[in-house]
């Protein structure tokens, strides 16, 4: 096992560039309120498509509302989606992977085929077709009622999990067969033992680097289903949804109210995708050629 | 002149290929040069079979790579000369050091498993090596294929040609390397530890049918290996190398029966002799310099049994002495 | 081979079976039945009754499933409730403007991000060395519908190059087609040439090292050739990473098209959704995922085919 300092003298800039965005972006998030200048959902008419300046350094959008402090909350549920998806996804396939690897027979058929039926669901797809469904209000489960947010994370998270399922299972299945795990059995170690010694240790770089490009897909899903009016809901402010709002100013010119919410995105995916590349080459070098596309 | 252009013989009766103080060097971390082929001299005559002997790390293998212009970065060949038929070939301009290989200098690489393009049909490949040196239609060429195969004993090489490397045995992917390689009748093979990934049986089919095509066609040949007693099998001339630099070098014959470098004996010494009495298995101790670690005397004093204070201060020169040539102040 | 084949097929199929069923239910789930929907709020329970049966709504729920696959097995993919038209002409008059932006924004991606990954895997350090690590960063990164919207401001607003919108079909001559597709394809494909360029570098990059390369230069074949030996070994990974892409782009094609307002298989869609056009939205949904499944199943063959150690294994 390397040092922890000479592994991370191994991550190269490109590395440390995607966490510190990663981490602003994380920190805006959590700290919006105290962050953002102004109320993201107040109204005022007398301040419409103020261009910058000092009072609005991001300007004003059509509602007179500021444009930063809408960025900053925008923040929440760009991650809320895009980390809440891939929580729930690792969590649904790690279980997966684990239940078929270890049970074996029909179990492991069963519970694979339907990995295999869920990876072939065109994600955005369907995101669009079953929030709209839906309908984006509160949907009552049982005594649970889910906000539309939750509802796309839960979408979101399940089309994510074959990712982790087949990553766990592949691991896991070998490390089940391997004698040094029968000789660990037989010397009297529970099955939790071999889960959280020898399986989970064995999958979480690459749980770890998978994940976080994940993540950077389930933010632009998630500016994209608010995009289409079906994501987060006005007045409450989204990347998407204010991209969405912005259509009509790339003809008047107001530059501002496209540029600031579009970069948010970009500039977040960026962090996550080098921060998974640098997490990539400290676990897995070798792997380079493997690409997540979405 | 003949029509294919092929470099005729300068009419001096010169060795055909003729190596002086070639030197290969990586580029260190640290912006300096290390260099592991540190000034090697031989030659090889026309229809000579050498061995050229060393353990791994001794810089066999990237000289013979240096004569084929062959180094892959970061190594690169820093200095020296290869006389092949009157021609430096380190001068030679990149298409026509390319005319040559394959039609005058062919090389054979060690793993016959991934040497040969594992998406293409074996006669695919070797007409492809044909049509790159001469004129011919595709029928000729495919002719010209099947008649290199039989050639290295594979039976039914007609059909043998449409067959995907993976359908072949790793023996027979070495006989089919080596049918790639005289299918234009080149004077020189260099066959690069070609038996080395290969089982035993096998290794000797391979050595006997390199010993055979070089009588019956004149080729000459560079045989590189580890194991002396393999080598000394098919070849006129052994050259030793350790430590990037040439340790000994004589007839065959010459070096069996007495080996003058205290290197050279033990090689003789470490490998066992499958035919003869059953003796005592030596192996010689310690590891090779590392690169860049080379000692300032004699590359081999720190292992050397025999090694004198003389041996640690300074190199000791190539010497003639009769037939052989050996480096070492201490010579048994 | 050909048992492979079959078996990949068949358990495709299955796929589309099960996962069709999970759209079915899905549909099923949201608020309202289509016979409320249809009828609206003041309608008694005998005429919602008499029309469910008349729609063979009361049936059970698996027999409707097996009916709605076996029409569209027949190419019916059913009549709305809600509109009344026929829901397989509404694809059908749909389905060229989505697939004619589709198609040629994946004619881009393969051949920039191809061309692209060969030049950089060929010369290291070199001036597409870097254009592809810039795309690996900035073309993975920038969301094709902002991409968009962008291009329509610049080229279309500023430049009046391009019109910034709406669509003219290929019977209004191709020059006009073009004109309408090349923006919504280019935005699309950027993120696509990035993945490709990426992985036909890292793969080239990987066969040029291999010792068969070693072997061909030994043989003094040409370049050129050299290349060739070593890119037929690279191309699988990136035949079947551009499969996968093609069944991907169908999905952000969604977006794209609402930027440049097309009337493609989006709009029609979103109408379905705000119209709760239960048949209309499965139909297009369907038709994605058996596009989807297809283009995972020809990833996957691609993959065995080109590989001559799984043909003859198979």
């Amino acid at each position: 096992m390397r040092g922890l300092s000479s592994t991370l003298r191994m991550i190269d800039w490109t590395g440390w560039l995607g966490a510190g965005i990663v981490l602003v972006m994380v920190c805006a998030a959590i700290f919006a309120p105290l962050i953002a200048p102004y109320d993201p959902v107040a109204l005022s008419i007398e301040d419409r498509l103020l261009a910058p300046d000092m009072a609005h350094w991001l300007g004003t959008d059509q509602a007179g509302r500021d444009v930063l402090s809408r960025v900053i909350f925008g923040a929440r549920a760009s991650l809320a989606v895009g980390i809440g998806a891939v929580v729930i996804g690792a969590l649904i396939g790690v279980s997966a992977g684990l239940f078929a690897a270890y049970k074996g027979g029909l179990g492991d058929q069963i519970v694979m085929r339907i990995v295999d039926g869920v990876a072939s669901i065109p994600l955005l797809v369907w995101a669009i077709a079953i929030v709209g469904i839906l309908g984006v209000g509160p949907v009552r489960v049982g005594p649970l009622l889910l906000p539309n947010e939750i509802k796309i994370v839960l979408l979101v998270g399940v089309l994510f999990s074959p990712v982790f399922a087949r990553v766990t299972y592949a691991v896991a299945s070998r490390v089940v067969g391997a004698d040094y795990v029968r000789a660990r059995w037989l010397q009297g170690a529970t099955h939790w033992d071999i889960v959280s010694g020898d399986i989970l240790p064995n999958c979480l770089s690459p749980i770890i680097v998978q994940g976080t490009l994940l993540v950077a897909i389930g933010i632009v899903v998630e500016a994209s289903v608010s995009f289409v009016g079906l994501g987060v809901q006005p007045p409450q402010a989204s990347w998407g949804s204010m991209l969405s709002d912005a259509r009509s100013a790339i003809y008047s010119g107001e530059w501002w109210l496209p540029v600031f919410p579009g970069l948010a995105i970009s500039i977040t995916v960026i962090g996550f995708n080098l921060l998974g590349d640098a997490v990539r080459e400290l676990f897995d070098p070798r792997s380079e050629a493997r690409t997540l596309v979405a | 002149m003949s029509g294919t252009g092929r470099m005729e013989g300068s009419g001096t009766g010169g060795p055909l290929l003729r190596i002086e103080g070639l030197r290969v060097g990586f580029r260190s971390a640290d912006g300096g040069v290390v260099e592991a082929v540190r000034g090697v001299d031989f030659s090889v005559a026309a229809g000579e079979a050498v061995g050229v002997v060393g353990e791994s790390g001794s810089g066999k293998s990237l000289s013979m790579l240096a004569v084929m212009r062959l180094l892959g970065s970061p190594a690169r060949t820093t200095g020296g000369r290869v006389m092949f038929d009157g021609q430096d070939l380190l001068a030679l301009d990149e298409a026509r050091m390319r005319a040559i290989r394959g039609r005058d200098i062919a090389m054979v690489f060690q793993d016959p498993q991934s040497s040969l393009n594992p998406a293409l049909t074996i006669g695919r490949q070797i007409t492809d090596v044909v049509r790159a040196h001469r004129q011919v239609s595709g029928a000729e060429a495919r002719r010209i294929a099947a008649e290199s195969l039989e050639r290295v004993g594979i039976r039914d090489a007609g059909k043998r040609l449409d067959a995907y490397p993976h359908e072949f045995s790793g023996g027979m992917r070495q006989r089919a390397l080596i049918a790639m390689a005289i299918a234009c009748r080149p004077r020189l093979l260099i066959a690069d530890e070609p038996t080395t990934a290969l089982d035993v049986t096998v290794q000797a089919q391979i050595v006997d049918l390199i010993a055979e095509l070089r009588r019956d066609l004149g080729i000459a040949v560079i045989f590189i290996s580890h194991n002396l007693q393999l080598v000394a099998e098919i070849v006129d001339r052994v050259v030793v190398m350790y430590g990037g630099k040439v340790v000994e070098d004589g007839p065959v014959e010459a070096i069996e029966l007495r080996p003058r470098h205290p290197y050279t004996g033990l090689l003789q010494a470490c490998v066992p002799n499958l035919t003869g009495p059953v003796g005592p298995l030596v192996a010689i101790e310690g590891a090779p310099p590392r690169l860049g670690r080379m000692p300032q005397g004699c590359p081999f004093s720190p292992r050397c049994p025999h090694v004198v204070e003389a041996c640690i201060e300074e190199m000791p020169p190539l010497e003639r002495e009769a037939e052989l040539r050996f480096a070492c102040w201490r010579p048994q | 081979m050909l048992r492979l084949v079959a078996g990949r097929i068949v358990s495709s199929i299955g796929t589309l079976l099960f996962v069709g069923f999970a759209l079915f239910a899905m549909t099923r789930a949201g608020p309202g039945s289509p016979a409320r929907i249809v009828l609206g709020a003041d309608a008694t329970a005998a005429q919602l009754a008499q029309f469910e049966q008349a729609n063979g709504l009361d049936r059970p729920f698996l027999a409707q499933y097996g009916a709605w696959l076996s029409d569209i097995l027949r190419g019916d993919f059913g009549r709305s409730f809600v509109t009344g038209r026929d829901v397989g002409t509404e694809i059908v008059n749909a389905l060229p403007v989505t697939l004619s932006i589709v198609l040629f924004a994946f004619a881009i991606a393969v051949v920039f991000g191809v061309g692209i990954g060969i030049a950089a895997a060929l010369r290291p350090g070199g001036v597409f060395d870097r254009v592809s690590r810039l795309l690996s960063v900035v073309g993975l990164s920038v969301p094709a519908f902002w991409l968009g919207i962008v291009l329509i401001r610049f080229v279309a607003v500023d430049l009046r190059w391009l019109p910034p919108g709406g669509y003219a079909p290929l019977s209004a001559g191709l020059g006009a087609h073009l004109q309408t597709i090349l923006m919504p394809a280019v935005s699309l494909a950027v993120y696509y040439i990035a993945v490709l360029a990426r992985m036909t570098q890292a793969s080239l990059q990987d066969t040029l090292r291999g010792d068969y390369v070693r072997t061909a230069r030994a043989m003094g074949l040409s370049s050129p050739r050299v290349v060739v030996y070593a890119l037929i070994n690279a191309l699988p990974p990136v035949i079947n990473l551009a499969a996968l892409s093609f069944g991907y782009m169908f999905g952000w094609a969604l977006i794209i098209e609402q930027v440049f307002n097309v009337p493609g298989l989006s709009r029609a869609l979103l109408n379905a959704i705000s119209q709760r056009d239960f048949l209309l939205l499965q139909g297009i949904v369907f038709l994605f995922t058996i596009i989807f499944v297809l283009a995972n199943l020809t990833a996957d063959l691609v993959n065995r085919v080109l590989d001559p150690r799984q043909r003859v294994a198979a």
